[in-house]
């Protein structure tokens, strides 16, 4: 299932600006001030309790009304948002910020670092849920120094922390109105952020609404004040034909497109078709664990069978996903072309000659035996989703091709989570969202194989690698960390990179100047509606 | 009349039971469990194993269900293990959006359906009745999803005279219910047909038309009262199903109802919600056929309940 945490689609980015903030000339400001934009929602955000949920309909949310202390720049640098600056200590262990000043939360109480270690320490007490949970366990203190100087303290280095550091999880909440609402905040939002919660309509619509004392926009934006859209509303529409009518009826102004749909607002004046990638990458996996997959040759063989490209063009029309060589996505820190030379690109001759080495002989039939005797018949497993049942019969008719009858499970995501613990499936097809590089240590570690490491590959080699990468701060050899994990990955095979998708967003012609970011989202502080 | 609505409310309890521990044991079936549902998939094991002690889950599944009976005597349903919201105050958001819509449809389809089966009794045998009975047919044929959709796009997207989604305004209510109206209205207006016709066979009737009684009068006091008996069955059966085939149009006009909340509770394994959605469609559909029984008497004065 993949999941977007570091940058949701359309969510709004901000950037940190150094310089004193320039609110922009006031009668530009008020002729821009208006009007609302509405989203699409599948489901209502589980919560608003921003340390209960995994939720990316809640991340999104989130994304509006709180703002962590650092965000990724555009060229993935760290920047300051509610920090202003830091700094971390020799041994890497210790990191103290210098927070942003003048700030409020729109309950109008002041930000400051009691503020950050209230949150962070909530998170620990509460956020079993939250996907940054383990990132707090390895801090094991907080300290509020004064009114704006906040420090935390780590068991061991960690390098993604500033990764984990600025998800939209790691909002900071207003201690006054967690406090108040005796720490239940499943429908309450108050935070930092350009938009404040105006309205939650259960199974209908949220209603956000422009936060006016905004005053702390980054530099990466024209305007430095509040945002011009007065409201932005998430409808709640789950089925995609709706959707669509929706947007053509003007009931929604933003909607991500599938690729059938791509020509018909390609070409209509009402609309506007933004491009922007994700940080993220849809593989093939092998139960490694069991055999026969415990083979790496085998695992190797079956790479080789798949055509990467064909699966961009017939499932995607070669328009919304982008074929992929190495684990960590061309859009991710720590993607390296030099990789290019490992990957195991199609060559169904050297698949079929590589299955008959290993003793897996095809009969009359054309279809292939295990060594002993035993009909070849792997079982994927994967999402009940639209495209990844196309791409499992593109898979079956591609393996197909090479003599391996491969039969295709797809369940719920429930149960398709539970399933892979147990070693239930043979090959694997989903998704990860992790714009880090240690996305190694989530989906491919030792540590993770009875959990989110879905094809149960263990690696003594790749375990170093993956906890070198995680206390390594010097960022070139960090790097080259990656650079080794990656090409041992491939050599090994537990996975078979197959592409990055890419989203394609439809906007009302009605909004003007919305930045197109260079991956990962539009970015809408500067965005105003012709009136 | 009192003491038998007394005594079938008390049977409701044993039945409630009963349905609540047969929603226990399905819930349990399902693969998957709500603490690794709600963890995600980049949780570790240890994570997964928190939440899942921190809802309870590692306790024996009668242990689970004592508890849920403990709350319940309080007069809780529990707290959804997804939004952290009482299971109660979520169904409560949600049920009287659905009810509007079942209702709704309980009205348009039993108007609608009343009216198609006389029409084509009346007209026994004749064109009016075979195309009144065709178009039944077609009612009863097309899937719910079809003309939700085509809906849409006729009256929504090309007239634009209603919404396409929400319940937010008195036009959002039209084209949801009469999507889910078609496919029952088809039913009650065959069932009205046959009904009809066997009524018209009676000497009652021909009594009432010898006794110089207007036809409409004959039509409507004499042959529908008695015709309606077979009807309003189908009515309390059927509200049961519009509960239920409320969700497709639930989910196809984006409305807030109870059905797509039940269907993601049962996605996210959300056990207090599923138990909650469940317990809220049985007594419906018990209140509901209660109240056909009772409407049984106020038809056939011959029906008495002791």
């Amino acid at each position: 299932m993949p999941r977007l945490l570091s940058v949701v689609p359309l969510v709004f980015v901000v950037a940190a600006s150094c310089g004193a903030p320039a609110p922009a000339p006031a009668a530009e400001t008020t002729s821009k001030v208006g009007g609302s934009v509405t989203f699409v929602a599948m489901t209502d955000p589980d919560t608003l309790d921003l340390h209960q949920t995994s939720n990316p309909v809640s991340s999104t949310i989130f994304g509006w009304i709180y703002e962590p202390l650092v965000y990724q720049d555009l060229d993935n640098s760290y920047k300051g948002l509610l920090a202003e600056s830091w700094t971390v200590s020799p041994d890497s262990k210790t990191i103290t910020f210098k927070l942003r000043g003048g700030i409020t939360f729109t309950d109008g109480s002041p930000f400051n670092a009691e503020a950050v270690k209230f949150t962070f320490e909530r998170l620990q007490r509460l956020g079993a849920k939250s996907p940054i949970f383990e990132t707090f366990k390895n801090v094991t203190s907080m300290e509020a120094k004064d009114d704006l100087t906040f420090v935390m303290n780590m068991k061991d280095p960690y390098a993604p922390i500033f990764h984990d550091l600025q998800v939209s999880y790691a909002g900071i909440l207003s201690p006054k109105t967690v406090r108040a609402a005796n720490d239940n905040i499943s429908r309450t939002a108050i935070g930092t952020g350009p938009y404040s919660l105006k309205e939650f309509q259960t199974g209908q619509q949220i209603t956000l609404e422009r936060n006016p004392g905004y005053k702390w926009a980054p530099a990466l934006y024209q305007n430095r004040g509040a945002p011009y859209v007065q409201e932005l509303r998430y409808r709640v529409i789950a089925e995609p034909a709706t959707q669509l009518a929706a947007l053509d009826a003007g009931e929604v102004d933003v909607l991500g497109l599938r690729a059938q749909d791509l020509a018909k607002y390609a070409n209509d004046a009402r609309f506007r078709v933004y491009d922007s990638f994700t940080f993220g990458l849809t593989y093939l996996g092998f139960d490694a664990k069991r055999p026969p997959f415990d083979n790496a040759k085998l695992r190797a063989a079956l790479a080789r069978a798949v055509n990467k490209a064909e699966i961009v063009q017939v499932v995607f029309e070669n328009k919304l996903a982008k074929a992929q060589c190495c684990p960590i996505a061309e859009s991710i820190q720590g993607y390296d072309t030099r990789l290019k030379e490992f990957e195991l690109t199609f060559d169904p001759a050297r698949a079929k000659a590589e299955l008959e080495a290993l003793g897996y002989k095809a009969g009359a039939d054309g279809l292939r035996t295990m060594p002993d005797g035993k009909p070849f018949k792997p079982v994927l497993y994967t999402t009940t989703s639209d495209t990844h049942g196309k791409i499992a019969t593109l898979l079956q008719a591609q393996l197909k091709g090479v003599g391996v009858d491969l039969q295709v499970k797809q369940l719920e995501s429930g149960a398709l989570l539970a399933a892979t613990p147990k070693a239930e499936h043979d090959l694997y097809l989903n998704g990860y969202s992790w714009n880090e590089p240690d996305m190694f240590s989530l989906f491919l570690s030792c540590d993770r194989v009875t959990s989110s490491n879905r094809v149960l590959y263990c690696n003594g080699d790749l375990e170093k690698l993956i906890k070198a990468g995680r206390t390594e701060l010097d960022q070139a050899r960090r790097m080259q960390i990656y650079y080794d994990a990656q090409k041992l990955t491939m050599q090994e095979a537990p996975w078979q990179p197959l592409y990055m998708p890419v989203s394609k967003t439809a906007v009302n012609a009605k909004v003007l100047d919305l930045k197109q970011g260079q991956a990962g989202g539009l970015y809408w502080h500067d965005a105003w509606l012709k009136k | 009349m009192f003491r038998y609505v007394l005594r079938r409310l008390m049977l409701a309890v044993p039945v409630l039971l009963g349905v609540s521990i047969c929603v226990l044991l399905m819930a349990s079936l399902v693969p998957g469990d709500p603490a690794t549902v709600l963890a995600g998939d980049t949780a570790s094991a240890e994570q997964v194993e928190r939440i899942r002690r921190d809802l309870g889950l590692d306790q024996p599944i009668p242990i689970q269900y004592l508890r849920f009976l403990e709350r319940l005597a309080h007069g809780s349903l529990g707290e959804s293990t997804r939004t952290h919201r009482e299971v109660l105050l979520e169904i409560t958001d949600r049920f009287p959006y659905t009810l509007a819509l079942a209702l709704g449809a309980v009205v348009v389809s039993t108007i609608l359906g009343i009216a198609m089966g006389i029409f084509a009794a009346v007209r026994r045998g004749r064109a009016a009745d075979y195309l009144t009975m065709g178009i039944a047919i077609v009612g009863l044929s097309v899937p719910t999803f079809w003309i939700a959709l085509l809906g849409i796009i006729v009256f929504s997207l090309n007239l634009h005279w209603l919404p396409v989604t929400g319940a937010r305004s008195p036009q959002s209510y039209i084209l949801p219910i009469f999507a889910l109206s078609l496919h029952s209205a088809a039913v009650k207006a065959r069932i009205t047909r046959s009904s009809m016709l066997e009524v018209f066979g009676q000497d009652y009737l021909r009594t009432a038309r010898a006794k110089g009684l207007r036809e409409r009068v004959v039509l409507l006091r004499h042959a529908l009262k008695n015709a309606l008996i077979p009807i309003s069955t189908i009515i309390g059966l059927q509200f049961g199903s519009l509960l239920g085939g409320a969700f497709i149009i639930e989910t196809i006009f984006g409305w807030p109802g109870i059905g797509r909340l039940a269907v993601q509770a049962i996605f996210n394994r959300d056990f207090p919600l599923i138990q909650g959605t469940v317990l809220v469609g049985a007594v419906t559909y018990m209140l509901a056929n209660l109240a056909v029984d009772i409407v049984y008497a106020w038809l056939d004065p011959r029906i008495r309940y002791s």
